[in-house]
């Protein structure tokens, strides 16, 4: 005679597996102790620490023009000002106050609503699934930056619109994830013992399927959040971003790349962008090789 | 799309070390330019604004430097001096004391450079052909008429009384074509030439005119090369052949760090001068003034439309950090009309900030911390990025109590929304088609058509304003007409829509083994066949 397991201890086995993995297993340090990923997190904190204290930390209003224009380097502007006087150093304080909180947005916004089409899509199947995925073919089908252009260009060139058209482009790869995630359980005792006690769809999806599900799609938005700050960059640098005068990392560096001889107009921010998206990175990284299995083998 | 990491990691070097590629790059870019010694190539570099060698539809910046090398026209303009135009094709020319009829003697034994000889007809042909098949520069004579009484005699009757008739009959578009070459390739010069003439494609990879080169290969994407012609009846150029190449403005002034001889650059102005190399030459006028517009109609704006905040902004910005911003070459703003041509206001007529003047204007206007949506184009307009600007000119308004909201917008949109004349507050650059000023008066007096883009009709200007345009074009001696438009200016000034914040310089930039280099305001930006080998 066969018995259904109780669906409780499966369902939380299951979450059991990718939050164990993040602990490490017994052979292996966890996650945050390793070296690269501590040097990726202290960067991160440092920057969430100026954004959070950019306007006591930062020496000068990053809004503040002056007469002392393409000012190298010096004791008085560490890193310099650009084309209107501005200290750069105090832009790049003040630009991790939009790029990091908009990145964090875009990827929870992606995150929020490619997961729940995901589940849908997993969940339901049939013809919702077979026009949620023709719907990710489409948007997969442009690269995400022409994408992002013309939706922002589309709409008008400012913040919001921005995150949405950024939104628009990503949200497709966590509804992926998710719904295959969805889809190798679907026929796992403790779904079918939930259905059979009466559980209906909407709180199975929220109590079983999401929490077992999620694990992959947030390792993904690690790793895609380093994406968001450079994809913004890249709207920005375009012109699309965040309107001017406001200190976006991206648009800096447009304004230092028309004249490369003051090289600390573009350089600094390029810094900026560059040490966020690498931690970001290695922090995803980290997370991946944690969680999934394929690169776990071996260790 | 795929997560990799590695990828990921790539792009996000890639972008933001930009600054840092870009420089390692200029080693790897700027290749060409001539060997050393290899004697009779002229290379002119520019970024390529070329649609047609025709000249009866040639409007770009990169098809008027070909045309005027390929052609002949009645009269020219000598190096970078517009204010005469002297002869060229016409050894001579009488003009009627009302500036109505012009009449043009022929330079005798100018022959085509297939040899056959230039006459009148071939004059009447050309004229009416440009002015018939209503392409982009027909507009300049469109109201001529062009008859010839002997085979060396031409004369070209305006229907209203018009002293820049000479100016006009020195653009490359009036250009003189062998009319039976052109003919047998389609050329039309009836009233329905608009429908009949194809002569396009073949006037666009072949020259027939009696200029100092010949068109030898035409490449709109890449490179027109000239090759000078051996029947030309004027001094021969020195260079034998000329190389039009498209090159973006970085790789410009890359290759022209690296030039060794005999290459020229178009396009590097403003900021991009900083740093050039001390050993290049270069030459430049003032042509280019770049102007605010605030909406003068009360129905789209309370703010921009009040006379007060209008003087208020005028006194508030800081017009030499602004001409700072556009690097060498620049000045702060004064009248309308830019340096280089006649009728411009004479130095120390510049304007000038008062801060204090500004917030007080404001006040008597019962305006306090008015804020205005100022739009302009994304663009960057000889070497000049306008965002900068615009952020200074914010800047300046803010220390006066004006807050003004940036409104950057792709060019097409900005021109959109400018042609709806909804925009409060707007900036835009202006260069003029052919040297003469006078045509700011048809387009910016009140009630004309840009002039109503920004809501000034007649009735909201100053009556002063509007007779000092009449004077203007009423005055038929150039010399009066040039102080008539300074005082134009003056009272334009005072009460238009239109505030001007700087003009800058259109450059060429020389190796130091050329003579002649000069940039021209006249249109064809320099005279390659003027260039020579010192």
């Amino acid at each position: 005679m066969t018995t259904l397991a109780d669906p409780k201890a499966e369902r939380a086995l299951g979450r059991r597996r990718w939050l164990g993995r993040l602990r490490g297993g017994s052979a292996s340090r966890p996650v945050w102790r390793q070296p690269i990923t501590v040097v990726a997190l202290t960067i991160l904190g440092g920057w969430l620490l100026l954004a959070l204290l950019a306007d006591v930390l930062a020496p000068y209003d990053p809004l503040a023009q002056s007469a002392d224009t393409y000012a190298s380097p010096s004791g008085a502007h560490w890193f310099g000002t650009d084309s209107l006087g501005r200290d750069i150093l105090s832009r790049v304080v003040h630009g991790a106050r939009l790029s990091i909180p908009l990145a964090l947005a875009i990827v929870s916004l992606a995150l929020l609503v490619g997961g729940l089409l995901g589940l849908v899509a997993g969940y339901v199947g049939r013809f919702v699934d077979e026009a949620l995925m023709r719907l990710t073919d489409l948007v997969f089908a442009f690269p995400q930056i022409i994408l992002a252009m013309a939706v922002t260009a589309a709409f008008g060139p400012n913040t919001r619109n921005a995150v949405l058209a950024l939104v628009i482009v990503s949200w497709p790869v966590y509804a992926r994830v998710i719904r295959s995630a969805v889809l190798s359980m679907r026929g796992d005792d403790y779904l079918n013992a939930a259905r059979l006690l009466g559980v209906g769809p909407i709180r199975a999806l929220r109590r079983d399927v999401l929490p077992n599900s999620i694990g992959p799609a947030i390792v993904l938005a690690t790793l895609e959040l380093g994406n968001a700050v450079l994809l913004l960059a890249a709207l920005s640098f375009l012109g699309l971003g965040p309107r001017p005068p406001a200190a976006e990392w991206g648009s800096m560096v447009a304004l230092g790349a028309q004249d490369l001889s003051m090289w600390w107009v573009s350089v600094f921010p390029g810094l900026a962008i560059l040490t966020v998206v690498m931690a970001f990175n290695v922090l995803g990284d980290a997370l991946r090789d944690r969680l999934d299995p394929r690169y776990t083998k071996g260790r | 799309m795929s997560v990799s990491p590695r990828r990921l990691l790539a792009g996000a070097s890639a972008l933001a070390t930009l600054a840092v590629l870009s420089v390692s790059a200029c080693s790897a870019g700027g290749s060409g330019g001539n060997a050393s010694g290899t004697a009779k190539t002229l290379t002119v570099n520019t970024s390529f604004v070329l649609k047609t060698l025709d000249p009866g539809r040639v409007y770009e910046a990169t098809g008027l430097t070909a045309v005027h090398a390929l052609y002949d026209t009645l009269l020219t303009f000598k190096g970078s001096d517009v204010s005469k135009p002297v002869p060229a094709l016409a050894e001579s020319y009488q003009a009627s004391p009302d500036a109505t009829t012009f009449t043009f003697k022929l330079r005798q034994g100018v022959t085509f450079a297939d040899g056959s000889p230039l006459t009148a007809d071939d004059v009447v042909f050309s004229l009416n052909r440009l002015k018939n098949i209503k392409g982009s520069p027909a507009v300049t004579v469109s109201g001529l008429t062009v008859t010839k009484t002997d085979d060396s005699t031409v004369v070209v009757a305006s229907a209203t009384p018009d002293p820049n008739i000479p100016v006009v009959l020195s653009m490359p578009s009036t250009a003189v074509l062998n009319s039976k070459v052109a003919k047998e390739h389609g050329a039309r010069d009836g009233a329905d030439a608009a429908q009949g003439d194809t002569a396009q494609q073949y006037l666009d990879t072949n020259s027939v005119g009696s200029g100092p080169y010949v068109l030898k290969s035409y490449d709109p994407s890449s490179q027109v090369v000239l090759e000078a012609n051996p029947k030309y009846w004027g001094t021969k150029p020195q260079f034998s052949r000329v190389v039009l190449r498209n090159m973006d403005v970085q790789t410009q002034k890359l290759t022209m760090q690296r030039a060794e001889a005999a290459e020229i650059s178009l396009d590097i102005s403003g900021k991009l001068l900083d740093g050039l190399s001390g050993s290049l030459q270069t030459s430049g006028v003032q042509d280019t003034v770049y102007f605010l517009f605030l909406n003068a109609d009360p129905g789209v704006s309370a703010v921009t439309s009040n006379p007060k905040f209008n003087q208020a902004l005028r006194a508030a910005i800081d017009y030499q950090g602004i001409a700072a911003l556009y690097g060498k070459g620049a000045a702060p703003g004064a009248g309308l009309v830019a340096p280089a041509f006649p009728g411009a206001l004479p130095a120390g007529e510049e304007s000038k900030r008062d801060v204090a003047k500004a917030k007080a204007l404001l006040t008597e206007a019962g305006l306090t911390n008015p804020t205005v949506k100022f739009t302009y184009p994304a663009i960057t307009y000889k070497g000049v990025d306008l965002g900068t600007v615009a952020t200074k000119v914010q800047g300046d308004a803010a220390e006066a109590g004006i807050k003004l909201e940036l409104n950057p917008q792709p060019l097409t949109t900005f021109l959109d929304e400018m042609r709806g004349g909804k925009s409060p507050l707007g900036f835009t650059p202006q260069s003029l088609n052919y040297p003469v000023a006078d045509s700011l008066i048809n387009n910016m007096a009140p009630g004309q058509a840009t002039a109503l883009r920004s809501g000034w009709t007649v009735e909201r200007a100053d009556p002063a304003v509007v007779a000092a345009g009449k004077k203007v074009t009423a005055t038929l001696d150039l010399a009066g007409r040039a102080t008539a438009m300074q005082e134009w200016q003056r009272l334009m000034n005072a009460s238009s829509p239109y505030l001007v914040l700087a003009s800058n310089s259109s450059i060429v930039v020389a190796t130091t083994d050329l003579t002649g280099a000069d940039y021209t305001a006249a249109g064809w930006q320099v005279d390659v066949a003027a260039v020579g080998r010192k």
